[in-house]
C-alpha cells in the first residue's frame, strides 16, 4: 500500500519526492518533501481511493541533525492506515524548523500541533492558536530534545532543588553514619501495635 | 451596536431547545406520568437496600482486612541471606534502592545463604526509600535468592520524609523476620 | 471629554458601547473541581448561564513519562505505563506489550493471550462502572455511586489475588504475563459475572430509564459522524456517533478473532445520535458485551505456560512501529521508535482522552453550564491520560 500512496502522491502533488520506504522489522512509512505536505495531506484527504479523514497522532522525534514529524493518518471507512513522514533539517542545535498546519483538513491538528510545539520545537504556520499545551507558556526550551537542560528558575522558584532531587543517598548515608556512632541505633520505628509484637517475639526467643 | 456586543441569539441553546414540537396538555400529563413512573422504579431499587441489604462497611481499624498473600506492599529484604548482586538495584525503574558492598578477604570464614550460595560480597548499606519506590514488584522477582520479598503490611506511615528510608541492616527492621509472610 | 482605557469618549452612546463590551463573565472551572474528573481547567466564558466560549487548559499532571521512557529499558517501563490511565491500567500495559512484541516478533503463548484477555475485558467492566457510577453523581445521583462501587471492589479484589495491586498491576509484561490465574479464581470470575449481568440491568433501569437523567443528557452536546471524524473521536464517543468502529472487530489483536460479540452504536433513541445518553448507553452496552466475551474465555482458557521467550537483556531491533488497541476509554496507540539499544529512543503515546478533550471548545458555546458538565463527563477522561 506505502508504494501505491507513494505513487499517487508523485502523480498527484507536483514535487511532492514521495518515497515509499518498506521496512522488515515494525511499520514501513513514505516520506515527502516538507514544503508540499499541506498539498499532499489534502490530495489524501479529498481521494476517493484512500479518504484519509482521521489524523490521529502527530508525532515528533529530535535527530542529531534533523527533526522527524511523523503524521498517522488513517481510514475508518477503509480501514487503512500509515505513517507520513516529513524530515525537517536543523541548522544550529537550537533551531525551530517551520512547517506548514494542516488545522484547516482536521480539527484534531489543533491540540496534536500544539504538543508538537511544546515538546519538540517544531513551528506551525497558520495555527489558530499556537501556545504551549502541557509545559506553562512562558517555559523555555522544548523538553523533548535530546540536548535539554531543565532551567534554573522559572518565575522566581528554583526548578529542581537540591534537597528533594534523588541523588544515591550520599547525604543520607552519611547522616546515618554519624548519628550511629559505634552501636547500631534505632533508624526507623513502625507503627505503635508492632513494636509490642516485635518486643514479645525478642522475649520468646531469648527464653527459648 | 451588532459587531461589538455579543448578541445573545448569537449563541443561544441550540442543544436543549424544546421548541421542536408542540407540547399539548395531553403530551404534559404523559411526561409527568412517565417520570413518576420511572423515580418510583428507582425509588423500589433504593429502597430495597434500606431493609434487605447487608452493609459491606468493614469498620477499620477495628476490623483489619486481611490482604491477599501475593499482595505487594512493604518490602522486607533479610540481609543475611543478600549475596549483593545489585540485581534489584539495577532494575529499579525509580533509582530508590542504595547498596553498598565491599568485597569479603580470602582470609574470611567463608559464609553461606540459606539456600547455599556462597556470600562473597560484605553487604554495608542496604537502604531502600519505601516513599520513592513504586511498589512495582520488579525487584523481588530478579532476585536470586528470594530474599527481598513483599510483605502485606500496609500501615507505614510516617510523619517525616527521611524515616521512609529503610534501613535494612538495623536491628529493630531485623526483627520483623517472624512477621514475614511466605 | 473624558477617557477609558487611553480612548477618548465623546458622546454617552459611545460610553454605552463600552459599558456593554464587558457583558460576558469569565469563569475558572478550575483545576480543583468535583466534575472535571480531574485536574482540568477550562477558562468559561459565560453569559449568566449560557457558554459563549470554553478553553481547556491542559499540563497539570504532566509527569514527562515520554522522556522518562527514554532513559528506562523495556521492562521498567511498565509500571510507568500504567500509571497514564490509572483507571484502565490493563489496557495501557496491553497496548505496549503488543507494540514491542510486534518489533521483537516474539510468540505469546495461547493460556497468556487468554488471562490477558480475561484481565482486559475484566479492566473495562471496571472502568465504565466507573463512568457510571461517576456520571450520575456529577448530574447530582448520589445512590449509584457506591453500587457500580460495590462492584468494582470485587473486580479489583480478584486483579489483587492475580497480580498484587489494586490499580496499578504491572501485570501484563512483554511475552506473557506475571502470574497465572488459578482454577478457583476461573470458578469465583464466572459466579461474579453471571451476578453482575442481572445487577446491570437494575443499574440502567435506575439511572438510565429515568426521566430526570434522561432530561439532562439527551440532546445535549451532540457530535455528528463528520465532527467525530475530524476530531479524531475514538471509542465509545465514536460509536456513540453511529459509526461502527471498534479495534477488536477492525484490526484484531489477541484472540479477539475467535470471539463472539457485537458492537453496540448509538441510535438516538432518546434523543439525537450522538447526545450525551448514546453514549452513556454505549458504554452500558458494552459491559455487557464484555461478560459475553468473559464468559467465552472462560469456557476455552487453555493450559500451557504464561510466559514467552524473550531474551534477558532486552534489545528491540532498529525501526518504528505505531500499534493501536482498544482500552476502555477509546483508541490507544504507541509509537515506538527504536535504535536498537536497550531504552526506546522516542515512545509516543497517543491517548484517546487527549483528542476527546479538544472537542470541548467545539461543544461548549450554546450550552448551559450545567450541559457542560454532562459533556465532560459523557466523555470519559483521565487526566493522567490526557497531560502523561
Amino acid at each position: 500500500m506505502l508504494n501505491e500512496i507513494a505513487t499517487f502522491l508523485n502523480g498527484a502533488v507536483n514535487g511532492a519526492e514521495a518515497n515509499a520506504h518498506l521496512a522488515e522489522v515494525g511499520h514501513g512509512c513514505v516520506t515527502v518533501d516538507a514544503s508540499k505536505l499541506f498539498g499532499c495531506a489534502k490530495a489524501l484527504k479529498e481521494s476517493q481511493e484512500f479518504d484519509m479523514n482521521v489524523l490521529q497522532v502527530i508525532s515528533g522525534v529530535d535527530f542529531p541533525e534533523r527533526i522527524e514529524v511523523c503524521y498517522m493518518l488513517a481510514s475508518f471507512t477503509k480501514n487503512t492506515e500509515f505513517i507520513l513522514k516529513v524530515k525537517l533539517p536543523k541548522t544550529t542545535p537550537d533551531a525551530v524548523p517551520v512547517i506548514e498546519s494542516v488545522c484547516s483538513l482536521w480539527l484534531s491538528a489543533d491540540f496534536l500541533e500544539r504538543e508538537t510545539y511544546d515538546m519538540v520545537g517544531v513551528r506551525f504556520l497558520n495555527h489558530p492558536d499556537h501556545r504551549r499545551i502541557l509545559c506553562p507558556e512562558d517555559w523555555e526550551g522544548y523538553p523533548l530534545r535530546r540536548d535539554y537542560k531543565v532551567q534554573e528558575t522559572w518565575n522566581g522558584l528554583t526548578v529542581n532543588p537540591e534537597e528533594k532531587v534523588n541523588n544515591g543517598d550520599h547525604f543520607f548515608f552519611k547522616d546515618i553514619i554519624e548519628k550511629m556512632g559505634d552501636e547500631k541505633k534505632k533508624v526507623t520505628f513502625s507503627w505503635k501495635g508492632d513494636d509490642e509484637e516485635d518486643e514479645k517475639a525478642k522475649a520468646k526467643e531469648t527464653q527459648a | 451596536m451588532s459587531g461589538i456586543t455579543p448578541d445573545i441569539s448569537d449563541f443561544a441553546t441550540k442543544d436543549n431547545q424544546i421548541g421542536h414540537e408542540e407540547l399539548t396538555f395531553g403530551k404534559w400529563l404523559g411526561n409527568i406520568g412517565h417520570a413518576v413512573r420511572t423515580c418510583f422504579k428507582g425509588l423500589m431499587i433504593t429502597g430495597r437496600y434500606i431493609v434487605a441489604v447487608k452493609p459491606v462497611t468493614i469498620e477499620y481499624p477495628e476490623v483489619r482486612e486481611e490482604l491477599p498473600s501475593n499482595s505487594r506492599s512493604r518490602l522486607f529484604n533479610d540481609v543475611d541471606n543478600c549475596i549483593s548482586c545489585l540485581q534489584c538495584a539495577a532494575s529499579c525503574p525509580v533509582d530508590c534502592i542504595y547498596i553498598t558492598a565491599t568485597r569479603r578477604d580470602k582470609e574470611a570464614p567463608k559464609l553461606k545463604t540459606d539456600d547455599g550460595t556462597p556470600i562473597k560480597l560484605d553487604l554495608n548499606q542496604y537502604t531502600i526509600d519505601t516513599a520513592l519506590c513504586c511498589y512495582c514488584g520488579l525487584c523481588t522477582t530478579v532476585c536470586p535468592t528470594e530474599c527481598l520479598t513483599h510483605t502485606v503490611d500496609y500501615e507505614f506511615a510516617q510523619y517525616t520524609l527521611s524515616e521512609m528510608k529503610y534501613d535494612y541492616l538495623a536491628e529493630d527492621i531485623r526483627a520483623w523476620k517472624h512477621r514475614v509472610v511466605k | 471629554m473624558i477617557e477609558i482605557n487611553g480612548k477618548e469618549i465623546s458622546d454617552l452612546t459611545d460610553l454605552q458601547d463600552e459599558k456593554m463590551k464587558s457583558d460576558l463573565l469569565t469563569l475558572n472551572m478550575g483545576p480543583q473541581h468535583p466534575a472535571t474528573h480531574g485536574v482540568l481547567r477550562v477558562e468559561i466564558k459565560t453569559d449568566s448561564e449560557v457558554i459563549a466560549e470554553a478553553k481547556p487548559y491542559l499540563g497539570y499532571l504532566h509527569r514527562c513519562f515520554e522522556k522518562h521512557a527514554e532513559s528506562i529499558d523495556y521492562r521498567g517501563i511498565v509500571p510507568f505505563v500504567d500509571r497514564m490511565d490509572y483507571l484502565g491500567a490493563m489496557g495501557m500495559e496491553w497496548g505496549y506489550a503488543v507494540t514491542v512484541e510486534e518489533m521483537l516478533g516474539t510468540e505469546v503463548p495461547r493460556r497468556a493471550q487468554y488471562i490477558r484477555t480475561i484481565v482486559g475485558e475484566l479492566q473495562r467492566i471496571a472502568s465504565h462502572l466507573l463512568f457510571y457510577g461517576v456520571y450520575a453523581i456529577d448530574l447530582g445521583a448520589f445512590s449509584p455511586f457506591l453500587y457500580a462501587f460495590e462492584e468494582r471492589e470485587k473486580i479489583l479484589r480478584f486483579f489483587e489475588e492475580m497480580s498484587g495491586a489494586r490499580l496499578l498491576y504491572n501485570y501484563i509484561w512483554i511475552g506473557g504475563v506475571w502470574n497465572d490465574i488459578t482454577d478457583d479464581q476461573l470458578v469465583r470470575i464466572s459466579k461474579f459475572i453471571e451476578n453482575l449481568d442481572e445487577e446491570l440491568k437494575k443499574f440502567h433501569a435506575l439511572v438510565g430509564e429515568n426521566k430526570i437523567f434522561i432530561g439532562r443528557t439527551a440532546n445535549v452536546a451532540t457530535v455528528s459522524e463528520e465532527m467525530a471524524y475530524s476530531f479524531g473521536a475514538t471509542g465509545p464517543v465514536l460509536r456513540g456517533s453511529g459509526v461502527d468502529w471498534d479495534l477488536r472487530k477492525k484490526r484484531p489483536y489477541g484472540i479477539y478473532e475467535e470471539l463472539d460479540f457485537d458492537v453496540h452504536v448509538g441510535k438516538g433513541e432518546k434523543g439525537t445520535v450522538g447526545d450525551c445518553w448514546d453514549r452513556y448507553q454505549v458504554r452500558v452496552l458494552e459491559m455487557h458485551e464484555s461478560i459475553k466475551i468473559l464468559r467465552q474465555c472462560l469456557d476455552g482458557i487453555e493450559e500451557g505456560s504464561i510466559m514467552g521467550k524473550v531474551p534477558k537483556v532486552l534489545k528491540v531491533p532498529e525501526g518504528e512501529i505505531y500499534m493501536r488497541t482498544e482500552c476502555p476509554r477509546g483508541e490507544l496507540g504507541y509509537h515506538l521508535v527504536s535504535d536498537g539499544g536497550k531504552t526506546p529512543y522516542r515512545l509516543k503515546v497517543k491517548s484517546s482522552c487527549f483528542t476527546h478533550v479538544s472537542m470541548l471548545p467545539a461543544l461548549a458555546p450554546g450550552q448551559l453550564i450545567a450541559d457542560f458538565v454532562a459533556t465532560i463527563g459523557s466523555i470519559d477522561i483521565v487526566l493522567g491520560e490526557v497531560d502523561r
